[in-house]
């Protein structure tokens, strides 16, 4: 069935039965019910599967470079803070080519929803390991499976004190629908990690298992809680899924702009100052 | 959203801007002299610099000055030279008329800068034995003021003192630096050296050229970075990413400076990586953007000018050159990246490469780097080196009024397409949330829309797109400006302007002239045809291999000698006029 925000007469490059479909399909459904003006909205990407998800949504779109979505976006907000602006890519995209900037945009915590697919695996290169791929996993290049420490973005998140820290598993569509509501809602960096299986590259890390190795976090758990949080994040049988943490405070824009929001483009430097500070040389 | 509006709204049909007035070109001094201070960094020798600067400039004379500094924090040995004269000067000399020593290491450094001429003067309790040295209190005076900092402003009172300058206009200079707490001292100490620079007056120091007051009051002085930054401004620039590296820390620091006046915002991003990023997700954004880096930044960022290329988002990058390869010399000069700007990046893609020369012309191309960026959506690189960022200068007041600020992007219908089809390959840019339209823009081959595309014909016909944008950007090219008539033609780019200026104005052999390039890429066949012309094509370049006269060369230009130096050092005027003079004599 179509839906208002589909880009019409697009071919789809993605796999049948892979689970990309099911988080456009989401971030669809959220911007709809949230009510976000798609004239208003820009999705900014990287390179690999994931990342081709602004193709086939009705918003703007940047899609950029392997691993760089978030400088753009950050950059993009500031130069326009009423623009809604969302950054979409893979885990080697998000974590492995661009974890540098993954750490400082945290730390400029500016107000962009971060969507990770993080299917533990590189679709687009067939089948390499990612940042994110758990230990022993094998490949054609990690013959005799994975030895690295598998990255932890949760944790690594919450050691930074993001505004806004999340996973959910698109097997889970409803408690999935719920997070990503309360990302867009949130004032500040929101990332939102999204178990999601490569259906040709990765037989181990399946909807099935999505399913069996991971629980909702109870309601109990006070996400206010730095201490708290990171405990959760630590977990992993089962993996805890939803909001692990979520603080408020001022953003990268309001940082550098104030209150003024103005688009960049409206403005204009004022000449008879410029005069008035060259004069003084 | 609110309605909102573009100021300035131009299209790629306006005419192409021309730079404010045609400028007369000042000859350089006919009457100068220098005066080398050295000693160790951390010392205060840059504040040294900019009371003497000052000063003399308030006395009325033609002030110019460079550094050269090693690449620590403290310690060390660097120099300041200063030139006095009364009439533009633009370049630096190797031999000096007084040296200044603030240390023992100072005098062995500039050793070889010493002639039988050079007066030196240092400390008592500094000996050399190969130097004649006049000596001057300095220790005893500050030991009285309990300070070693205040010998920078002893210093600059000695030198007022010998060539009897007043005193106040000195103070006013100092006063311009200081806080209440430190003026009081740092007076006294330049009191105290000003009674003993007249002390020394029977001492046959080179006498000062013919004050010019008038004319210097209506002058400015600044740095080449702080030119290049007011360019940059009087271009609309509100944004600025960049991660720090010498030499082109300057610009940044100055627009963080400016920030404080104007809507500019200011990040120091993670890498240059991030930093040319940022400045694409600006632009897209509808920002004026802009990075400041230097050749080992520039590499990281060689992935996103293709990008740029790409996407067709116009990019404005500061490059200040310095020598490589790796880390190379980090406080050191030359024009070593010409070939990284025009090459750097994957793919086939347009591109603008400016290299100014002087003060005005950091404004001038500064201004420009924006126009051409938003006209043409392509990235534009504007060149400059240490030695043009840090030396300080003079220049006539700048309208800034006559610099017109326009900006290339639309309200788009609902039927917008970011990549459409047109006649010269340039397509009306619109800005998300502006107008009805989306603006789809990609990394990927695509098509009119922006959808990605493996299709052949698309393919050829958005490389047969982007190529149109270069032809067209190339018959909007500067000309180089040609200084003079003659059959030999001396040619430079960038900061090597003032030198040949200088050296073929003391040489005044009727034959020779200049060429100075500051569009240096892509170059315009039409404004090289006099280049065949010429009996003699002479290439001056601060570089190893003489990067753009191989650009020459490639354009049928015959180059028959290159003048070329990679020691780090800019070209001294004395030095380059003896290797001219030694060249051309020969020559019919
Ligand atoms: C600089 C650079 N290096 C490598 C690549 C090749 N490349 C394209 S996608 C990709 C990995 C994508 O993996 P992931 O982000 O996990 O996305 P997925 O395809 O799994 O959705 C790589 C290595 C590239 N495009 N650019
Ligand atoms: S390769 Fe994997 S991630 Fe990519 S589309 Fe196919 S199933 Fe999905």
């Amino acid at each position: 069935m179509k839906h208002p925000l589909d880009r019409t007469d697009i071919d789809n490059a993605w796999c049948p039965g892979c689970g990309n479909f099911a988080i456009l399909k989401l971030l669809k459904e959220v911007l709809t019910e949230l009510e976000l003006d798609p004239k208003n909205t820009v999705i900014v990407s990287g390179i690999g599967q994931a990342a081709k998800t602004p193709y086939y949504i009705g918003t703007h779109m940047f899609c950029g470079l392997h691993g760089r979505a978030l400088p753009v976006s950050a950059a993009l907000k500031l130069s326009n803070p009423a623009l809604t602006v969302i950054a979409e890519g893979g885990d080697g995209d998000m974590y492995g080519e661009g974890g540098n900037h993954f750490l400082h945009t945290i730390r400029r915590n500016p107000d962009i929803v971060h969507i990770v697919h993080n299917n533990m695996v590189y679709g687009l290169t067939k089948g390499q390991a990612s940042p994110t791929s758990q230990k022993g996993f094998k490949t054609p290049v990690q013959v005799k499976g994975v030895n690295n420490e598998p990255f932890n973005p949760v944790s690594v998140a919450l050691a930074l004190k993001a505004g806004f820290v999340s996973r959910v598993n698109i097997g889970n569509y409803t408690h999935a629908k719920s997070v990503l509501k309360e990302a867009f809602l949130h004032k500040g960096y929101a990332l939102v990690d999204v178990f999601q299986p490569c259906v040709v590259f990765n037989k181990v890390n399946t909807y099935k298992w999505f399913k069996e190795n991971t629980a909702e976090i109870e309601d109990s758990h006070d996400s206010s809680n730095l201490l708290s949080a990171m405990q959760k994040a630590l977990e992993n049988a089962p993996v805890p899924i939803g909001i692990f943490y979520q603080t408020m405070q001022s953003t990268f824009e309001e940082n550098l702009r104030g209150d003024d929001t103005r688009a960049l483009y409206s403005l204009s430097h004022d000449i008879d100052k410029l005069q008035l500070l060259f004069g003084a040389y | 959203m609110n309605e909102t509006k573009v100021p300035f709204e131009a299209t790629i049909s306006d005419q192409a801007v021309s730079l404010p007035e045609k400028r007369e070109e000042e000859l350089p001094g006919r009457d100068s002299i220098s005066i080398l201070i050295g000693g160790a960094a951390g010392t205060g020798i840059m504040t040294l610099e900019k009371i003497l600067t000052g000063a003399f400039k308030r006395s009325g004379y033609f002030v110019f000055s460079t550094k050269e500094y090693m690449s620590r924090v403290r310690g060390g040995s660097n120099t300041t030279l200063l030139r006095i004269a009364d009439a533009p000067v633009n370049a630096p000399c190797w031999y000096t008329d007084i040296f200044i020593a603030l240390d023992t290491d100072a005098l062995s450094h500039a050793h070889e800068r010493l002639t039988d001429h050079t007066i030196v003067l240092a400390d008592e309790n500094i000996t050399h034995e190969e130097i004649e040295i006049t000596k001057i209190p300095v220790s005893r005076a500050l030991k009285e003021l309990g300070g070693r900092h205040y010998a920078n402003s002893y210093v600059t009172g000695v030198i007022f003192g010998i060539f009897g300058l007043d005193e106040a206009v000195l103070t006013e200079s100092m006063e311009a630096l200081f806080d209440e707490e430190e003026i009081h001292k740092n007076k006294a100490a330049m009191h105290q050296g000003v009674v003993y620079g007249q002390s020394l007056k029977d001492l046959p120091f080179p006498k000062l050229p013919g004050q010019l007051q008038q004319k210097t009051n209506s002058m400015h002085l600044m740095d080449g970075s702080s030119a290049s930054g007011f360019g940059f401004l009087a271009g609309g620039c509100n944004m600025i990413t960049a991660y720090p590296m010498s030499p082109s820390t300057g610009v940044l620091n100055f627009m963080a400076s400016m920030s404080e006046h104007f809507t500019l915002l200011v990040e120091q991003s993670e890498d240059e990586i991030a930093s040319l990023n940022m400045v694409l997700g600006g632009w897209f954004g509808g920002a004026r953007a802009m990075t400041s880096t230097s050749g080992g930044g520039f590499a990281l960022m060689s992935e996103a000018v293709s990008l740029s290329g790409m996407s067709e988002t116009p990019a404005v990058i500061y490059l200040a050159q310095r020598p490589g390869p790796a880390t190379g010399l980090p406080t050191r000069s030359e024009q070593g990246d010409l070939n990284l700007a025009i090459y750097s990046g994957h793919g086939y893609f347009g591109r603008i490469v400016l290299a100014p020369g002087d003060l005005q012309e950091c404004i001038d191309f500064g201004y420009l780097a924006f126009e051409l960026a938003d006209r043409y959506q392509m990235p534009v690189i504007t060149l400059s080196d240490q030695y043009l960022a840090d030396s300080i200068g003079m220049l006539k007041r700048v309208d800034f009024s006559a610099y017109v600020q326009r900006r290339y992007i639309l309200p788009t219908d609902a039927l917008y397409e970011r990549y459409k089809f047109t006649e010269n390959g340039i397509t009306p840019r619109g800005v998300p949330g502006l107008g009805e339209g989306l603006v789809v823009s990609t990394s990927d081959e695509h098509d009119e829309r922006g959808q990605i595309t493996e299709s052949s014909h698309m393919r050829d016909k958005m490389v047969k797109k982007r190529k149109k944008k270069i032809s067209l950007a190339i018959l909007e090219a500067h000309s180089p400006k040609v200084m003079g008539e003659g059959s030999i033609a001396v040619i430079g780019w960038g900061s090597t302007k003032g030198v040949i200026t200088e050296v073929l104005r003391e040489l005044a052999d009727p034959r020779l002239f200049q060429v100075h390039f500051v569009w240096v890429h892509p170059l315009d066949p039409r404004h090289l045809e006099m280049l065949k012309e010429t009996k003699t094509n002479i290439v001056i370049e601060n570089n190893v291999t003489g990067e753009f006269s191989d650009i020459l060369k490639k354009h049928d230009i015959d180059i028959h000698h290159r003048i070329l130096q990679a020691d780090g050092f800019a070209f001294f005027t004395d030095l380059l006029k003896e290797k001219l003079y030694n060249l051309v004599k020969e020559q019919k």
